[in-house]
């Protein structure tokens, strides 16, 4: 079977979810005997694939690199400068048009799979001129990343639901949402929960920027993730407050970067906590792999998660894991405790406990720890591959 | 007795002890059970006592339901008295609160916690000298206590890793003993109607009293112990099934058949030879399907709790506060250790069915909640008492 994906990012450019559950996606499928030809914006480094049945083809250059924050990012360049990321996302969509078009001719490809909205118009164009079936998996939508959506995309997202024949979601409650907002046809949609490398995170060496002297000695919080209001890490910042009037000796660390690190750290000194949160910046994918280890709860407060890959990252490392009930991966785990986003009390007294407690944080770690193991990117690419021979049925 | 959501952020100091249990619940759960099934079943029994003088009921009930009927439902109160007025229904020893104190290193709370209940039940009948402990929890070590205490019989769980070939339908001696007996529940017997009285997928459905009376009768052995919670006529089998019409039809089947008559489990310890003696020498129970006590000390939150509630008892007592040493053993109830458990995350068992929480973690951070601040309530009341 030969499979033309379309994509947006790949490790080890990866600012979210979606590169990295590309990456672990592809290989576990080409073990199961699938080609695939990857197609993504130009990276400007030549990315070497992860089995010899994966080829990468990096197609053009996009002035905008990472996803991060995207819609808002392109709004306030929109708005400013006057420049606008889409006509790079539209000339992205029309090279990989052309490449994967003339592949095809050579290849003969089975089907066409497309990730998330950027690469909406490709393959819409691709499965009009070359007559196969396509599969689009959404990872998020507008509704999950702004709490205002930016009606523009969220037109692009019905369009690219509309034009798939399966659609993956990464969880029921996505599921719920692509039925009620974009009135999908519940009966194409399946639901893939996404899959964990465990043995990576098992990784037990110091990250330098947290062996700081001022973290000695001090319980450490973790929040990882873009610094945006999906992400809730104002909230985070807040629960932390409240940590800090019984558990003084805790430090809370922020990890990753966003268009509202300006407004934390502000909030961080508002607050008065600014000596016990530091701001570790973006992690490289190997420094991810070894920060959950390191500290001693890992707290996931989104707003909207549509899965909430790092919960189980988190878990993996045995880290005690808290996550809020708007997450994907909440229907699928059973060893973690949960909050509501805006509860920042809650959010307090579950984070002291883990600290306080030590039965309660190492049963947690044991059993997080065995439970993120029956989450595997092979079980992720056997279900993707049933999709493929349901669609490749169908059309004979 | 349910636990109150306790937050570690708001004034505790100013309020009671008192404030860790969910009254208002506890009230609207007594409430609901005593209409749907106490009151109902009581009735029943009473006729069925008066329609056969050959029939006989036994109860195990706490000293803590005792008091939970005079604060909530006196009429349930007086129900029981008028059945243990026939002299044909019996009630059981056991501990005053349903706890775990029979595991405790030092005995001592144990014993006090049986007296008090001999003293409460005496209000309605004094309990009989068979005793039935906490979730049936038993073995050699507890027979010894119990007959140093005067008890005659105890029951407990037939379980076959114990009983080996042995049929639970007699009476045995538990290793180390030298007059107390053991009558073992019958527990498949019991579970037909117990649990699966009303299972459309079992295929002895639907259960009859006739047949039932026809199982007793072709059973071997000397005495079938028939032990199920009350809650099963009216609660865990609505009235709908038709469990009220079978236990109302039971009694008159049952003594339909020659070979079956009734008996207090009393009647039985004194008349019934010990047929062997059974060696007991790790706890048993009739809980979860390991009949142990991994219902609650099988992980190390369960643990680390009871470890906590055993090491207060001395700080508590020293004390002599009343109330704090009534939260004691309320806090006591195994049922707070049972919430913990996390066999239901592997398996989807009866745990997670009966909590009232979202998780054992969630239960675990409340009950540990509870106790810190109890631990420091007592260490303050003992300071206090030192000045």
């Amino acid at each position: 079977m030969k499979v033309a994906m379309l994509g947006w990012e790949f490790p080890p450019f990866v600012s979210g979810g979606l590169g990295v559950h590309c990456f672990h996606l592809t290989r576990s499928l080409c073990k199961l005997g699938v080609k695939i030809d990857f197609f993504m914006p130009a990276s400007g480094k030549h990315i070497l694939p992860s089995h010899p049945s994966l080829r990468i083809f990096e197609v053009s250059k996009v002035s905008q690199g990472p996803y991060l924050s995207f819609s808002q990012q392109a709004k306030n360049l929109s708005r400013t400068y006057g420049e606008n990321i889409l006509p790079s996302i539209e000339k992205y969509n029309l090279q990989c048009h052309e490449f994967a078009k003339n592949l095809h001719a050579k290849e003969k490809y089975d089907l066409i799979h497309a990730h998330d909205w950027l690469t909406a118009s490709a393959a819409r164009s691709l499965k009009q001129e070359l007559s196969i079936p396509t599969v689009h998996t959404m990872h998020s939508t507008e509704f999950d990343r702004n709490a205002v959506p930016w009606r523009f995309i969220a037109d692009i997202e019905r369009g690219a639901i509309g034009n798939a024949d399966r659609v993956i979601t990464v969880s029921n409650r996505m599921k719920r949402q692509l039925v009620e907002k974009f009135n999908a046809e519940e009966k194409k949609i399946r639901v893939i929960f996404n899959g964990v490398e465990s043995e990576e995170f098992e990784n037990k060496d110091t990250l330098s920027r947290i062996s700081l002297p001022l973290l000695q000695n001090k319980k450490k919080v973790l929040f990882l993730g873009r610094l945006t209001g999906q992400k809730a890490p104002a909230e985070f910042l807040r629960a932390a407050k409240e940590v800090l009037c019984l558990e003084p000796n805790t430090a809370f660390l922020i990890a990753g970067t966003g268009d509202m690190l300006p407004h934390l750290l502000n909030l961080s000194i508002t607050l008065g906590i600014q000596k016990s949160v530091i701001f570790l910046g973006y992690l490289s994918d190997e420094d991810r792999k070894k920060i959950y280890c390191q500290c001693d709860v890992y707290v996931m407060p989104s707003v909207s998660e549509p899965f909430g890959i790092t919960a189980l990252e988190a878990m993996a490392s045995g880290t005690p894991t808290i996550i809020s009930t708007n997450s994907g991966v909440g229907e699928a785990v059973k060893t973690v405790l949960r909050v509501d986003f805006w509860d920042t009390r809650a959010m307090a007294e579950k984070i002291i406990a883990l600290l306080r407690y030590p039965p309660l944080s190492s049963t947690m770690s044991g059993m997080s720890y065995s439970e993120a193991r029956q989450f595997t990117w092979a079980a992720a690419a056997r279900e993707t591959l049933k999709v493929y021979d349901e669609l490749l049925a169908l059309k004979k | 007795m349910r636990l109150k959501k306790f937050s570690l952020f708001e004034e505790s100091a100013s309020s009671s002890v008192s404030a860790y249990f969910h009254h208002e619940l506890n009230k609207k759960i007594m409430d609901k059970v005593a209409g749907k099934c106490y009151l109902p079943a009581n009735r029943i029994m009473l006729e069925l006592l008066e329609k056969y003088p050959e029939f006989r009921v036994s109860f195990s009930i706490t000293g803590v339901f005792l008091e939970q009927c005079k604060r909530f439902a006196p009429e349930v109160l007086e129900s029981f008295r008028a059945l243990a007025k026939t002299g044909r229904v019996e009630f059981l020893s056991e501990t005053y609160y349903h706890s775990l104190s029979s595991l405790f290193a030092n005995k001592q709370e144990f014993i006090e916690q049986v007296q008090m209940h001999t003293r409460a039940l005496s209000e309605i009948s004094p309990p009989a000298k068979v005793f039935r402990n906490t979730e049936a929890l038993f073995s050699n070590q507890i027979g010894n206590l119990l007959e140093s205490l005067g008890y005659i019989g105890v029951m407990t769980e037939g379980i076959e890793h114990v009983l080996g070939w042995r049929s639970p339908n007699y009476v045995y001696r538990p290793r180390g003993a030298s007059t107390l007996k053991i009558l073992f529940r019958n527990y498949k017997l019991s579970d037909d109607i117990g649990y699966r009285f009303s299972s459309k997928s079992w295929n002895e459905y639907p259960l009859t009293a006739s047949k039932y009376a026809q199982w007793l009768s072709s059973a071997e052995g000397e005495c079938c112990n028939i032990f199920m919670d009350y809650e099963t006529f009216g609660e865990h089998h609505w009235e709908d099934t038709g469990i009220f019409e079978f236990l109302k039809a039971l009694p008159g089947e049952i003594l339909s058949h020659k070979r079956l008559s009734f008996s207090t489990p009393s009647e039985i310890a004194k008349t019934l030879p010990p047929r062997d003696e059974i060696d007991i020498h790790s706890e048993i129970s009739w809980a979860d399907k390991e009949r142990d006590t991994s219902a609650w000390l099988g992980n190390e939150m369960q643990r680390s709790c009871f470890s906590i509630l055993q090491e207060l008892e001395t700080q508590v007592k020293q004390t002599k506060n009343e109330e704090l040493l009534h939260s004691w053993r309320l806090l006591q109830n195994s049922d707070h250790l049972y919430y913990l458990s996390t066999k239901s995350l592997s398996d989807q068992d009866v745990h997670s069915y009966f909590s009232p929480y979202e998780s054992p973690f969630e239960a675990y951070i409340n009950f540990m909640n509870i106790l810190q601040d109890f631990r420091e309530r007592v260490k303050q009341e003992n300071e206090v008492g030192a000045e």
